[in-house]
């Protein structure tokens, strides 16, 4: 369902991505790990896309169409969901009314009618329950004074509501405590499905446990330096990235 | 001068003498240009090339919507309905007598004088000791005459401890290029409490030159919300003078200046006691060749020590063609004051949008949540008066419009 091939990607002269490939079928769950710096976030806001990074080289495909002629809500409207590394806050804008907005622009898409209020708060309220989140979250600005936490489950409480095809999550597990994780992966794993897949940005082992991956990747400076199944993650974990960067390395020079 | 496009001015000695005394006063002035300090940002030299004349006797009515309140509705200067339970002693068209007998709160400006020699007809409000009115009384202005003239003059007096929201709004028909030229004077004695909602929403090519005057003793409390959404070339004075301790106004403004509107906001307010306290909160949204202006000075007298002063003004500029001069000043002579004034002006967060848009919300819908946030902040008095419904379309659809209008 997503196909991307040899991407390069810069920001201003200096190039960041340097020939990524990636194929993720439907039903999958891939997780990408790597230093910090790597360029896993850059990737990530590429694919939703994200203005101010230009694309060199490659081509990413998504459903048969060409993802990067298509404005970020396209993407969201085609099924892509991009949980934030850094979700913003906006304040005076009420989380409901974002939910809501979202939600509706996306069925006028499809074509359907949009939610009266009573099913949208139906829907929202179960999503809520299962996040374990309480519904003053709903009144309050989109993630204004949210703890970190707070705001990773709101990313998720999004990603519910909007059921994509894809959902890349950078980082979503970074900052939560280990009660905090179990619910998110809760909300994760609820979205999983055969026509589904799932990319996880992350730098622990931890996530991994809850929400399985079937392939690991490992990015460097901007290239995939390996992929494996999800023994990959362990390793990395009980080794660290030194010995694969080396490699990466060694390779590079003649 | 009077300009010699103008038609069917009346010549001074026809007048009686304080109003012949007004015009005198406006002869000696002339109309307002940019070479003067206070009007560096307004031009009004179209007004001098219009045949601008006073207005006909209108033969229709026009239909208007129900307000949620009492309300005087005036066309082209003629009261032509009321819609009020209150006994007429609280609320009616001013008489001349009225006004000459009340104190002059309105300085004497050019403009200002010309509307105390040319006034017919106006609101008159006063709300006795210690009561409070339920419901907001509405005093509402339209025009419909290309090249009319009109001069409103209203007088609001709330007597110690009385309570009331106001709604003055001005309101014209697209495209006609009449000149709208209000004073208002508002009077609050101890204890008073006045919430003041004005509305500018004239017509396309209209233009808008209104002047409020507030005088607050001890321990009133003024509220306005400066509200400026149509008019072609717009401009609001307001001068408040707080002169007795505990008093305080809270002023909260928004004008969207989209298209080619100008919105000029003129505030002066003067601490004149120990012990008072005043707070400008003002959001400006600039569109198109848009142009906005906050032009505000918090003047704090010799002894007037303990003053607590803030004005507040964040702009949006959303076109490379549009502009904001946004220029809050302070001039201080007392001492131990709190006063300070901040100004900015920024654009639409990309950040903000984009995470908008990656969740599948379009460009201007994002846009228009964005605006909505950001003009929200000044309108927390729509609430507290319960005019939400009346008020928040007008605000939201004009949001839309601009929201709608950018690439
Ligand atoms: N606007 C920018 N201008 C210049 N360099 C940038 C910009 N944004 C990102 N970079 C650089 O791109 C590289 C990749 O950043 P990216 O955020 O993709 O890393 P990451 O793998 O997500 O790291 P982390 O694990 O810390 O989140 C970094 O070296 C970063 O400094
Ligand atoms: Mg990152």
């Amino acid at each position: 369902m997503l196909e991307i091939r040899d991407l390069h990607v810069s920001i201003g002269d200096k190039p960041i991505l340097k020939g990524i490939s990636l194929t993720i079928l439907p039903g999958e769950v891939h997780a990408i790990m790597g230093p910090n710096g790597s360029g896993k976030s850059t990737l990530a806001q590429v694919l939703a896309g994200r203005e101010g990074y230009t694309v060199t080289a490659g081509a990413v495909t998504w459903q048969g169409q060409d993802l990067l002629a298509m404005a970020p809500e396209e993407r969201a409207w085609a099924g892509l969901f991009l949980g934030f590394q850094y979700p913003l806050e906006i304040p005076g804008v009420a989380n409901v009314q974002l939910l809501k907005e979202a939600v509706n622009s996306q069925r006028r898409r499809k074509g359907l009618p949009e939610l009266d209020a009573f099913d949208f708060l139906e829907r929202v309220k179960a999503s809520l329950k299962l996040l374990e989140m309480d519904e003053a979250m709903l009144y309050r600005g989109v993630n204004e004074g949210f703890s970190g936490g707070e705001k990773k489950r709101n990313e998720i409480l999004q990603m519910l509501m909007l059921e994509p095809r894809l959902a890349i999550l950078d980082e979503t597990d970074s900052g939560l405590d280990i009660d905090a994780l179990k619910i998110v992966a809760r909300g994760v794993n609820a979205l999983r499905g055969p026509e589904r897949a799932i990319l996880l940005v992350t730098h622990y082992q931890r996530l991994l446990e809850h929400i399985t991956p079937d392939h690991v990747h490992v990015l460097a400076d901007g290239r995939i330096v390996a992929s494996g199944g999800r023994e990959l993650a362990l390793e990395l974990e009980a080794k660290g990235y030194g010995w694969l960067t080396a490699e990466a390395g060694q390779e590079a020079r003649p | 001068m009077i300009p010699s496009t103008w038609i069917d001015m009346p010549a001074p000695g026809t007048l009686p003498e304080h109003r012949r005394e007004a015009l005198e006063s406006y002869l000696a002035q002339g109309l307002p240009h940019t070479r003067l300090e206070d009007w560096h940002y307004t031009a009004l030299d179209h007004l001098a090339r219009l045949p601008l004349h006073p207005p006909a006797a209108a033969d229709v009515t026009p239909v208007i919507d129900e307000a949620p309140g009492h309300d005087l509705i005036f066309a082209g200067e003629r009261l032509i309905e009321t819609r009020s339970s209150l006994p007429a002693s609280l609320l009616h068209p001013l008489a001349e007598g009225e006004l000459t007998a009340a104190p002059t709160l309105a300085p004497g400006t050019a403009l200002s004088a010309l509307n105390a020699a040319l006034w017919k007809s106006g609101g008159y409000l006063t709300v006795p000791r210690g009561q409070r009115l339920e419901r907001p009384v509405f005093l509402r202005f339209l025009a419909d005459e290309p090249e009319a003239m009109l001069h409103p003059r209203s007088l609001i007096r709330l007597e110690a401890g009385a309570e009331v929201v106001v709604v003055e709004s001005y309101t014209g028909a697209t495209a006609a290029n009449y000149w709208c030229n209000p004073v208002t004077e508002i009077e609050l004695e101890a204890g008073a409490r006045l919430t003041h909602i004005r509305l500018i929403e004239e017509g396309t090519a209209a233009t808008h030159t209104g002047l409020t005057a507030v005088r607050q003793v001890a321990d009133s409390r003024y509220e306005l919300l400066d509200l400026s959404l149509g008019g072609r070339v717009c401009r609001h004075e307001l001068y408040l003078t707080l002169t007795g301790a505990g008093a305080a106004c809270r002023l909260d403004g928004l004008f969207l200046a989209d298209g080619r509107r100008h919105s000029d906001h003129h505030l002066r307010i003067e601490h004149a006691v120990p012990g008072s306290m005043s707070r400008a909160t003002y959001r400006g949204v600039a569109a198109g060749r848009g142009r906005g202006i906050f032009d505000a000075r918090v003047l704090i007298r010799p002894g007037a020590d303990g003053t607590d002063a803030r004005q507040d003004s964040r702009n949006l500029l959303l076109s490379p063609h549009a502009e904001i001069d946004a220029k809050p000043q302070l001039e201080i002579y007392a001492d131990q004051v709190q006063a300070s004034h901040g100004a900015t002006v920024g654009r639409l967060s990309e950040d903000a949008m984009f995470y908008l848009r990656a969740r599948g919300i379009e460009r201007h819908a994002a846009r228009r949540l964005l605006l909505a946030a950001f003009a929200g902040e000044a309108l927390g008095l729509v609430a507290q008066a319960g005019l939400g419904d009346w008020l928040m379309p007008r605000i939201e659809a004009r949001l839309n419009e601009i929201g709608e209008s950018i690439k």
